[in-house]
């Protein structure tokens, strides 16, 4: 249940920011054509990101953040 | 050439298509980061194969690990997008068991073992049948950090996610993880959705993860806290962990990408390391035993998460920020700079990087434990990715592209080589004869990783 009750409070944080705080910020539809590089796009290096995150998690205390915060790996 | 040199309008069309495609989704499969990524550029009905082989070795004879990976994404068309990953590690070396280093030789027993001597034991059961068993043992030198040299491990993980689309600005993921290991078995199942707003500037995301974990230590899990001379052990365990995941992306401005992520995760189970152990010292500085350890069965992290991107002309720099926080006590703060620079060309690309990891000490790590106590524990660890260290890693990539004759996107070929050094903090000097010794030895790690990707 408190789950459920902390993904409503964020859900309802962001939809807020999502529809006030953001809407002067961003470009036209037109002017995107640096947003289309490979290095811009927040999932461009997966495997890197992968093979680093497994290393982190295997030999540190933190872990997620990205993403999910399991590893599936019984490293830690 | 670049192939986006070579087909100018399409080739802008579908990366125009695919940012499109990444801003409306980028949270939600970043959500599912541990498996395959399906918001990646794709054409339709286009497969890219990414593989990866990566070689990872720990100093002083520790672990070392060689992993495979392939990643492979299809899109249907229409925003729909399958992805499969799969990665197979091996793993060999010697790992620390958490005892601390001694002015005398320590024997200790594998996991399998059952005694700390070699000499044949019989064993009669209740049946009244008796066997004889001879315990697996290392002996560790006076002055070296316990490692039981004879760790070996295999894993194979198989996961995969689907990207449809369920409105014209609105887009889920659904995923799943299987991971195995002879001693662990890991089940999750995730989902996703994002929605678009501002013209696509901005994307919101929430997204959830269920994990299911059974731990089946060789030899049986022993009971936590209990004297590991006894060998107390009690068979498999499970964990669960639930984690639910917000995401804000924005465009900033026409060079500039930021991302947030605020993240919990509560796991519930058998959350100990089952083969590691923490020395009983005296006030000489002699050890006196060893307990297995012990940790609380309920964990909760919280984490904040900060990505932004900037685009100059040849080149672009990736900076992420991190601020984790649970209940053991830990807290953490990470910080990575990634920096490239391309050629005129942009076909080749060196692409330096900077981490830098901080973590205090979980409430209940201790690297011994005073044998003159209570001789009872409530939570006790001795491992040291629980104690107080700050992490550098440095890392440089090298990638080149090549142009597909057909007129397809081609092919990327890249290399990279990382450098982790652990440095232990918060150093406690040990009492009476542990003085002298080295007891926080760090860790040094290298991590060298070939990678090609091409679509069909």
């Amino acid at each position: 249940m408190h789950i459920v009750k902390l993904c409503g409070r964020l859900l309802a944080l962001g939809m807020l920011l999502g529809a006030t705080g953001c809407s002067s910020l961003g470009v036209k539809p037109w002017q995107h054509e640096l947003m289309a590089r490979d290095e811009m796009k927040l999932d461009s290096e997966a495997i890197d990101n992968a093979l680093d995150d497994h290393l982190y998690f295997s030999k540190e205390a933190s872990s997620g953040g990205r993403g999910f915060a399991g590893g599936g790996c019984g490293c830690n | 050439m670049h192939p986006a040199a070579k087909r100018p309008g399409r080739a802008i069309r579908n990366r125009l298509i695919a940012a499109s495609c990444t801003l409306l989704s980028a949270a939600a499969a970043r959500a599912g980061d541990g498996g395959a990524d399906p918001a990646a550029p794709a054409e339709d009905g286009q497969t890219i194969v990414d593989t990866a082989l990566a070689y990872y070795a720990e100093n002083n004879g520790r672990v070392r690990a060689i992993e495979p990976i392939v990643n492979l994404r299809h899109d249907f068309g229409d925003e729909r997008i399958l992805a499969l990953k799969l990665t197979f590690d091996s793993l060999s070396g010697a790992t620390p068991n958490g005892a601390v280093p001694s002015t005398r030789p320590q024997t200790f027993a594998s996991p399998s073992g059952h005694s700390l001597t070699a000499a044949p034991q019989t064993y009669t059961t209740a049946s009244g049948q008796t066997s004889v068993i001879s315990s697996p043992i290392y002996t560790v030198a006076a002055g070296q950090l316990p490692m039981d040299p004879n760790y070996h491990d295999q894993r194979l993980a198989v996961s995969g996610t689907y990207q449809l689309p369920v409105s014209g600005l609105t887009q889920a993921t659904l995923g799943g993880d299987l991971s195995y290991e002879h001693d662990f078995l890991s089940v999750s199942g995730n989902g996703a959705i994002a929605h678009d707003f501002n013209q696509k500037n901005t994307t919101l995301s929430l997204g959830g993860n269920l994990e299911f974990d059974m731990v089946r230590p060789i030899g049986g899990a022993p009971v936590a806290g209990s004297d590991y001379t006894l060998f107390e052990k009690q068979g498999d365990h499970t964990k669960h962990d639930a984690n639910v995941v917000l995401g804000l992306t924005q465009i900033m401005t026409r060079r500039w990408l930021a991302d947030v992520n605020v993240s919990y995760d509560q796991l519930n189970g058998y959350l100990n390391d089952p083969y590691k152990i923490v020395s009983l010292v005296d006030s000489l500085g002699s050890v006196t035993g060893y307990l297995y350890e012990k940790r609380p069965d309920r964990r909760s992290r919280t984490s904040v998460f900060l990505e932004n991107r900037l685009a100059l002309d040849r080149a672009s720099a990736g900076l992420t920020l991190r601020y984790m926080s649970d209940d053991w006590g830990i807290h953490s703060e990470t910080a990575q700079l990634k920096l490239r620079w391309s050629n005129p060309q942009r076909d080749r690309y060196l692409e330096p990087q900077l981490r830098w990891y901080r973590q205090t000490a979980a409430n209940f790590y201790t690297p011994w434990i005073s044998s003159g106590g209570t001789g009872y524990i409530t939570n006790a660890s001795a491992d040291e990715r629980l104690g107080a260290f700050h992490a550098v890693t440095w890392g440089l990539k090298y990638a080149a592209r090549f142009p597909d004759d057909s007129g397809g996107d081609g092919s990327e070929l890249s290399l990279r080589a990382e450098f982790y050094r652990q440095t232990p903090d918060r150093r406690l000097a040990g009492p009476g004869a542990l003085s002298g010794l080295n007891l926080y030895p760090g860790l040094q790690a290298v991590l060298v990783q070939v990678e090609w990707r091409f679509g069909y």
